[in-house]
């Protein structure tokens, strides 16, 4: 996989905005009203044919334990774009997961038990299982495996995230960047820990949000991304870049983003910097506590083994095959082998 | 419940047989390996003791009626007639490519298969390369939009101890464009629809084919490209499609495949994705795919992916090539069933 240098036109804004906005109770359009009344150009002007949003749907808890993103969602941003293109094609996209208790949680299921059918059915919405979808392994470099990645993200859409404000064990918090982990139609992604900030911050790449919504009305602390405490800080961040919003929301969770990994990455990866946004509306931190912990030492441990004795593996068989071809047909050997020889040794002068 | 096996024999105990058929046979369990007939009979009982053949021979008329599946390995010039004997007993028919050395030969393979019910299948084996029909699907999905550009190289110093068939243009019908060349063209037809006009530059003399070629073409639907086919320069082995949104480029000996689609979502940040077909070794199980689409086929549990047709287009392709240079065997002569008899003309097509 190849990075784009600079781009014309595709670098973020200069100054990428981040609205604040309180809201408490039920969600409603007046959201929307006020985050644009405070930056006007969160919101787009116009839309492609088709947009594609990604809850958080990691498990299948209601949504005002802070877990999971709440259908409400779909009704608001489905009238807010439709004011925008009226013939807007809208999809809510999500895949299998493993959840609390290592259970396999279909993403079908969820969409059902949570209520997003009936939210769909009423934006006029359609629910795109990603497991179920086309998909596409690519090479990334940093990692010893390929990376399974949705096909649509060769086509071309509006991409809405809507987050959680939630801690992580590893990670200290999730917001929009490492929603994107949702995207990945595996359900078990347990061998890409070891690996998260790459993960994560290849996939922000690869589809980066054009509009971030972190609902932070009921957050969560202590033991999450699951299994925590729900906290209410009435807050609702909202911003046109992934980085800005994940930084707003470090700021509002009283957790320095240096010690993200992912955000730390995907500020290196983007040459970007810390304090690299500007902050609409009022943003009061709230102090998340956590259990912090280290990230999988034994199974980062068992990958690098792997790859080790893999490189080591193919190093030794090709000398084996060697030795054996020359046995056999030492003749034939030699008479492809000098000539390869000579080449590589007077081609490379 | 017993397997329903197919009984199978290979004509032409040579490298291609061994290096590449024998591995597909072992890697389809839904046939067995029956007979094996080589004119030189030393090497056919080698070949038969040495791989588990029950039978072996000298001549492709032993193994009639003992044979439910022939694959023809031989050189150019005994395709078509070998094959013809094959089909109109019944036996259905791989044959390598090129199919034969004329559209005029295909067209006697293509009616003896039409005559006597038996399938003909084409070793184009590229067809089944996992890489190339992700490729295919990714175009025929619209992902770069209409082609415009194509270009094709495949080329290296000759990796095995070749016959002198291979540089008689009599027994061969070409040089590295209808020997190497002609994938790359299968493919470009496959995926991209037909030809339209082609010329053709190489240095061959009366003698002996060219080894060096350039096909330069335009297909029916607008797009214009180029086929570089060698046998003495290591080239750089891809086939590049560029389209009106995007390339896909994919590697013709490597699995590699890189795809670009302007609107894409992922070519924000990254100018291109390699993406990845993951599967069990061997990675290239292409024969083994090939020759079990042929079982199916004849189970009807599929269609074949490249009949006679195919292969006779690919041909025709050639032949229309070299059509604008003095070295060409006759249709005439072709239809005399390719006994030695061919005898190179100086008139145009």
């Amino acid at each position: 996989m190849s990075s784009n240098p600079a781009p014309a036109g595709i670098r973020p804004p200069s100054s990428p905005q981040v609205a604040v906005v309180s809201a408490e109770g039920n969600l409603s359009a007046a959201v929307c009203r006020e985050a644009k009344a405070l930056s006007p150009h969160i919101f787009p002007q116009s839309l492609p044919a088709r947009v594609l949003i990604k809850p958080n749907l990691c498990d299948i808890v209601a949504w005002e334990n802070g877990v999971t993103t709440d259908p409400a969602w779909l009704r608001i941003l489905a009238s807010e774009l439709r004011s925008i293109r009226p013939d807007v094609k809208i999809a809510v996209i999500e895949s299998d997961a493993i959840g609390a208790y290592k259970t396999y949680r279909s993403c079908d299921e969820t969409y059902q038990r949570l209520g997003y059918i009936d939210a769909a059915r009423n934006a006029g919405a359609e629910l795109i299982n990603l497991s179920k979808a086309g998909s596409l392994d690519i090479r990334v470099p940093e990692l010893p495996f390929p990376m399974t990645i949705p096909e649509m993200f060769l086509e071309e859409f509006f991409f809405i995230s809507v987050a959680n404000l939630k801690v992580h064990p590893y990670e200290h918090m999730t917001g929009i960047l490492k929603n994107s982990l949702g995207l990945l139609p595996v359900a078990d992604i347990s061998h890409y820990h070891p690996y998260l900030a790459t993960v994560i911050s290849t996939l922000h790449r690869l589809c980066p949000p054009d509009l971030c919504i972190i609902d932070g009305r009921i957050g969560l602390e202590g033991k999450g991304p699951i299994q925590g405490d729900p906290v209410r800080t009435n807050t609702i961040i909202l911003s046109n870049d992934a980085l800005a919003a994940d930084l707003a929301a470090c700021r509002l969770m009283t957790i320095a983003p240096q010690t993200v990994p992912h955000l730390r990455q995907t500020l290196k990866d983007l040459t970007r910097s810390y304090d690299d946004f500007a902050v609409a509306g009022e943003l009061r931190p709230h102090k998340f506590t956590f259990d912090q912990q280290q990230l999988h030492p034994e199974i980062l441990a068992k990958f690098r083994n792997r790859r080790l004795h893999r490189q080591s593996e193919i190093f030794t068989n090709r000398w084996i095959s060697r030795f054996f071809r020359f046995k056999q047909e030492p003749i034939t050997f030699l008479t492809g082998a000098i000539p390869k020889l000579a080449r590589r040794v007077y081609g490379s002068r | 419940m017993a397997l329903d096996r197919l009984r199978i024999g290979v004509v032409g105990a040579g490298p291609v047989a061994e290096k590449y058929h024998l591995g597909a046979i072992r890697g389809v369990p839904e046939v067995f390996a029956e007979y094996v007939v080589d004119v030189d009979g030393q090497r056919a009982e080698k070949f038969a003791t040495r791989n588990g053949f029950r039978r072996f021979g000298a001549s492709h008329q032993e193994m009639i009626g003992a044979v439910d599946i022939a694959i023809v390995a031989l050189p150019n010039h005994l395709h078509a007639p070998v094959s013809i004997d094959l089909l109109s007993q019944g036996i259905h028919v791989l044959c390598e490519k090129p199919m034969a050395r004329t559209p005029a030969e295909c067209q006697t393979m293509v009616d003896a298969a039409s005559r006597s019910g038996a399938l003909l299948a084409i070793g184009h084996n590229r067809r089944f390369r996992d890489h190339l029909r992700l490729a295919k699907n990714l175009y025929d999905r619209g992902y770069i939009g209409e082609i415009t550009e194509i270009q094709a190289e495949e080329g290296s110093v000759a990796d095995w101890q070749r016959s002198a068939a291979y540089f008689d243009p009599q027994r061969s019908g070409g040089g590295s464009l209808m020997d190497v060349g002609i994938h790359a063209i299968d493919l470009i037809r496959w995926i991209a629809g037909e030809f339209q006009e082609v010329q053709y530059t190489g240095n061959q003399t009366p003698t002996v084919v060219e080894s060096e070629a350039e096909m330069t073409f335009r297909m029916e639907n607008g797009a214009t490209g180029k086929v570089i086919a060698s046998r003495t320069r290591e080239l750089a082995q891809r086939l590049l499609l560029r389209g009106t949104q995007g390339f896909i480029e994919a590697g013709l000996w490597s699995d590699m495949l890189r795809v670009r689609c302007e609107k894409g979502k992922a070519s924000r940040h990254f100018r291109h994705l390699e993406a990845y077909v993951s599967r069990r070794p061997p990675a290239d199980s292409s024969f083994v795919d090939q020759l079990l689409n042929l079982v199916r086929a004849i189970r009807g549990q599929e269609p074949l992916l490249v009949d006679g047709r195919a292969g006779m287009e690919a041909v025709d392709v050639v032949w229309r090539a070299y059509g604008h240079q003095p070295a060409v065997v006759t249709a005439q002569s072709a239809a005399t069933g390719g006994h030695f008899m061919s005898v190179l003309t100086r008139e145009k097509l």
